[in-house]
């Protein structure tokens, strides 16, 4: 499903940094993976390449057999929006916009017609258990209301690969082990594959497959 | 006089044997006898001398020729001299040249005739004194004044530009300041983390606000400086322009090469570009004193008016309206009532706009939703979202579009009002004047050519007509004398007090005169009052026996029967024949008949009554190309003020811009909601400024009715300007977003979503 071959990200300033270094890495389709490591491991780095947000210095990276550093700006927008699905430590709603304006955003994107639009929302927001908040702006929902709203919204397109950084960072414990529940709960009910990047140990174990990154480069890959 | 080549020059005739004692004439070329010895200049009748300004620019040198149109046709006069650049050489904006009075009067037909007598007091007289003895012995038909009162005459012939400098001059402080302010939103906005970090490291909130406020002080000075070299360039092109409709009006040489400006002036123009930059920064950098270091060390914080805010602006708003609308109920037409309710209208319009613009967007918001929701939404919200932002350029901008639509529906009445007079008042088929330029009055024709021309058989009638300037309550007001027996055959103007058959019939006999509507506006003359006039024969009571409209003259006619003029003036000249042709006589042929009998026996110029409508256009032109000036002014200010909003509105958005991206959202998408962000504002802009500038209008109207032209014009909105201003606004709106779309799309996703 995600296959990484030698990919080097690097950043130029006054200083050249690398963030990642000759890295190589195959997720199968359907699983649900951890990356962790101390902060400037990059593993940010390696969730921003795998879903299109950043291009790599130097390696190829494929999604489904697409290769993300060949294609242009827009077919890459187009992968991202078809097939990848994000969740953000700081949830990164639309202030301005309702949960179902919020949730409706990317099938707006994609072209869909507001009905089917607003009854596909309404169908997640349920399924996230917001079905009575769907007017609600972001700043009138607790954080655990509005984590939620996002992952509405990653879920949208039904994206094959779901992308999270840091989900629980941004919560409280007990919201945190909600949230988790409900990404674990949403996985095997769509059977997305899911990469979380996380600090939490506890959220690291609860996926079958661990990465750990040092310095940019794999040092420990661990199958339960 | 026209001097062939070298175009008009005025020709300052004096008695050189007395006049030296008047004036200095610095001559740094010439012949020596000549220059010293005024005997010798008068022994030679073809003697000039003319300004080191004429000579350079036409390549005159001393002891060359200079051919001029004299009553004698085409002659030539001697350069003897030069006279060094300054002083007396620079009136006329140079244009000017000397030659002995007797010379003069000889070869231009004067007779014995003099314009002026120029004089100096005995050193214990003064000026009121030596006034009232002069005006003592020459009786009521002259002028007595010092140069500085003919100076105060000019005055008031420009106070009409200096009116609508004035108001162009407050605006664009406002506009300014608008612009001012929202760059340093922008400062503020890009630099959040910084003053968070400022803050947070200790720096207090005086610091902060001192920081952004000592920028400002700089910036402000800077911009002054520059502004002032700029602003000296264009008063030279302004003043320029300004003496060439002076030129055309009033037949004066203006030429202006130099611009007056005091240290004062400057100094007055530097501190006033410096308080309005702090001001219009006094609320950004209050705003960065107020960030909260937490927040600003994160995004998304969005600016709101405070309740508290809001109600004081709306109440300040109502107030200044309520203080508008007790000056119209009021009656306040005219005055400091008229001025006091036009800046109250301002004020409560610029105070209203944030809501203004919250509704307007309010209603646009479906619409927008529906031409594209995404996009559309976001366009909306966040010209929502961010009222201050919004409401600052679409204030500037609307108050720019209110200038145009306010100045061109001024245009717009006055060419519908000058078109009727002109198809009213000017019908006869030719004029035969002194000069190619209408307004030239220094030359005149002997009485005797207007009836020789009436006999001529291609022409039906003909009417002399003879101008001058008398002073009135300190203005140069026209008087003009013709027959007004035949002109009321001929002429049937819009009446505006009166009977016109009766006001004809008892001015033809003498009994009073005929008022132009602006005149008797300016100076609150109606029908019935007794108007004194000065004459040489002494001062003449006439009786104001009608009101018509005329544009005659910008300060406004009287118009008179000739035979009432020449028994008082003792002066049957004519500066203006209006010739009516016989039926089938086409106005080519009559024009030719006219110069070939006269042609070469007189110098005069024979115009056709399409000729003379073309010169008014032209004059019509000039005076409104200040208009035209002003749309361009307007849509500078659109395109900086959009530019800024968009930068601002980027910057602030600049995460929620990239999760529509990182969600799905291509470019393409997102430059449409910036496009759209930019149109709102446009589209908004408008409609604002489109309804204000309806309003300016009718102030506009009223300022030129009561206190400068005493012009009457329809109120007539400006509906073509508007529908033009419409796409125009519209497409500069779109074309300012195309930057800061672009640098929109092209920021990187990674950065704008603060992942690490």
């Amino acid at each position: 499903m995600i296959q990484l071959v030698e990919v080097t990200k690097q950043f130029d300033g006054k200083r050249q940094v690398t963030a990642l270094d000759h890295v190589s890495l195959h997720i199968p389709k359907g699983q649900m993976v951890s990356i962790i490591g101390a902060s400037g491991s990059g593993k940010s780095t390696l969730l921003n390449l795998v879903g299109g947000l950043d291009k790599p210095t130097r390696g190829t990276i494929a999604l489904d057999g697409e290769k993300l550093n060949e294609v242009s700006d827009d077919d890459l927008t187009r992968v991202r929006r078809d097939k990848i699905g994000f969740i953000f430590q700081f949830f990164n709603l639309l202030p301005t916009l309702s949960c179902l304006e919020n949730v409706s955003l990317p099938l707006h994107l994609r072209g869909w017609t507001r009905k089917k639009c607003e009854a596909r929302a309404r169908e997640l927001l349920d399924l996230v258990q917001l079905g009575k908040r769907l007017e609600h702006l972001p700043e009138e929902l607790s954080g655990g209301e509005r984590q939620r709203v996002a992952i509405a919204r990653a879920l949208s397109v039904y994206p094959p690969v779901l992308l999270a950084d840091e989900p629980t960072g941004n919560l409280d414990s007990s919201t945190g082990e909600e949230i988790l529940r409900l990404i674990r709960d949403l996985h095997q009910r769509l059977n997305a594959t899911v990469v979380i990047v996380t600090h939490d140990r506890n959220v690291a174990e609860s996926c079958e497959r661990t990465i750990r990154l040092r310095d940019g480069r794999i040092v420990e890959d661990t199958l339960r | 006089m026209n001097a062939g080549k070298q175009g008009n020059i005025l020709i300052l005739a004096v008695d050189m044997t007395g006049d030296r004692s008047l004036r200095e004439y610095d001559i740094e070329e010439g012949e020596e006898a000549v220059v010293d010895d005024p005997l010798v200049f008068l022994a030679q009748p073809d003697s000039i001398i003319v300004t080191r300004d004429y000579a350079s620019q036409n390549g005159i040198v001393s002891g060359g020729k200079i051919t001029f149109e004299t009553m004698q046709g085409r002659k030539d006069f001697t350069v003897r001299g030069i006279m060094k650049a300054g002083g007396l050489a620079s009136a006329f904006g140079g244009n000017l040249a000397i030659m002995d009075i007797y010379a003069a009067q000889h070869v231009f037909g004067r007779g014995r005739m003099f314009d002026r007598i120029d004089l100096t007091l005995k050193p214990n007289v003064t000026l009121d004194q030596g006034t009232a003895g002069i005006m003592k012995v020459v009786g009521p038909g002259y002028t007595v004044g010092s140069p500085s009162q003919r100076g105060k005459q000019f005055e008031s012939i420009i106070q009409i530009f200096s009116v609508g400098a004035t108001l162009n001059s407050l605006f664009a402080m406002l506009i300014g300041l608008f612009i001012i302010y929202n760059t340093f939103s922008i400062a503020v906005a890009q630099r959040r983390s910084e003053i968070g970090i400022l803050r947070s490291l200790g720096a207090s909130r005086g610091q902060i606000r001192g920081l952004f406020l000592l920028e400002s002080f700089l910036l402000g000075l800077t911009g002054s400086i520059i502004g002032i070299a700029f602003g000296l360039l264009l008063a030279r092109g302004m003043a320029s322009y300004i003496g060439g409709y002076i030129g055309e009006i009033y037949g004066l040489a203006e030429r202006t090469q130099e611009i007056s400006a005091s240290p004062l002036t400057i100094g007055l123009a530097l501190l006033l570009g410096v308080v309005t930059s702090m001001l219009a920064a006094w609320i950004p950098a209050r705003d960065a004193s107020q960030v909260d270091p937490v927040k600003a060390l994160h995004k998304g914080a969005y600016e709101v008016f405070s309740e508290q805010e809001n109600r004081t602006r709306l109440i300040a708003a109502l107030g200044f309206a309520a203080v508008s609308l007790v000056c119209f109920l009021s009656g306040g037409v005219r005055g400091p009532r008229l001025y006091a309710g036009y800046l109250s209208m301002v004020l409560a319009a610029v105070l209203l706009t944030p809501s203004f613009v919250r509704w307007l967007v309010m209603l646009l918001r479906p619409l927008f939703r529906e031409l594209l929701p995404v996009e559309g939404a976001l366009a909306a919200d966040s010209l929502m979202q961010s009222p201050r932002r919004t409401s600052a350029t679409v204030a500037a901008v609307m108050l720019s579009l209110s200038l145009v639509v306010g100045l061109g529906g001024v245009a717009d009445a006055s060419y519908t009002s000058i078109l009727d007079w002109t198809t009213a008042v000017i019908n006869p088929d030719l004029f035969v004047g002194t000069s190619d330029q209408i307004a030239e009055r220094s030359f005149r024709f002997p009485a005797a050519l207007g009836e020789e021309i009436g006999k001529m058989d291609v022409v039906d009638e003909l009417q002399t007509v003879r101008t001058i300037r008398f002073d009135y309550r300190g203005d140069p007001i026209m008087l003009v004398a013709t027959s007004i027996e035949s002109l009321s055959r001929r002429v049937k103007p819009k009446v505006i007090a009166g009977d016109l058959a009766t006001m004809y019939a008892q001015a033809a006999a003498g009994r009073g005169v005929i008022l132009a509507d602006n005149l008797a506006l300016q100076q609150r003359l109606k029908l019935g009052d007794i108007m004194e006039i000065p004459s040489p024969s002494g001062i003449l009571k006439l009786k104001v026996l009608g009101i018509t409209v005329d544009y005659s003259d910008q300060k406004g006619a009287v118009m008179m029967d000739r035979g009432l003029f020449v028994a008082n003036w003792k002066d049957d000249s004519a500066n203006l024949f209006r010739v009516y042709l016989k039926k089938g006589v086409t106005p080519e042929e009559g024009k030719r008949r006219i110069l070939e009998r006269f042609g070469t026996q007189t110098k005069l110029f024979v115009m056709t009554n399409q000729q003379l409508r073309n010169y008014i256009i032209k004059v019509t032109d000039q005076w409104f190309g200040l208009t035209y000036m002003q749309v361009f002014v307007a849509v500078l200010v659109a395109i900086l003020g959009i530019v800024n909003s968009l930068t601002v509105s980027i910057t602030d958005r600049r995460r929620e811009l990239a999760v529509v991206r990182a969600v799905g959202g291509l470019r393409r998408q997102v430059r449409q909601a910036i496009w759209m962000e930019a149109a709102g504002i446009g589209a908004v802009s408008l409609m604002l400024g489109l309804a204000l500038g309806g309003v300016f209008l009718y102030y506009y109207l009223g300022i030129i009715r009561e206190e400068i032209a005493g012009i009457r014009l329809e109120y007539v909105y400006p509906v073509k300007m508007a529908l033009t201003l419409i796409p125009v606004m519209l497409g500069v709106a779109l074309l300012s977003a195309l930057g800061p779309a672009e640098s929109a799309v092209r920021a990187s996703l990674v950065e704008a979503l603060e992942y690490e």
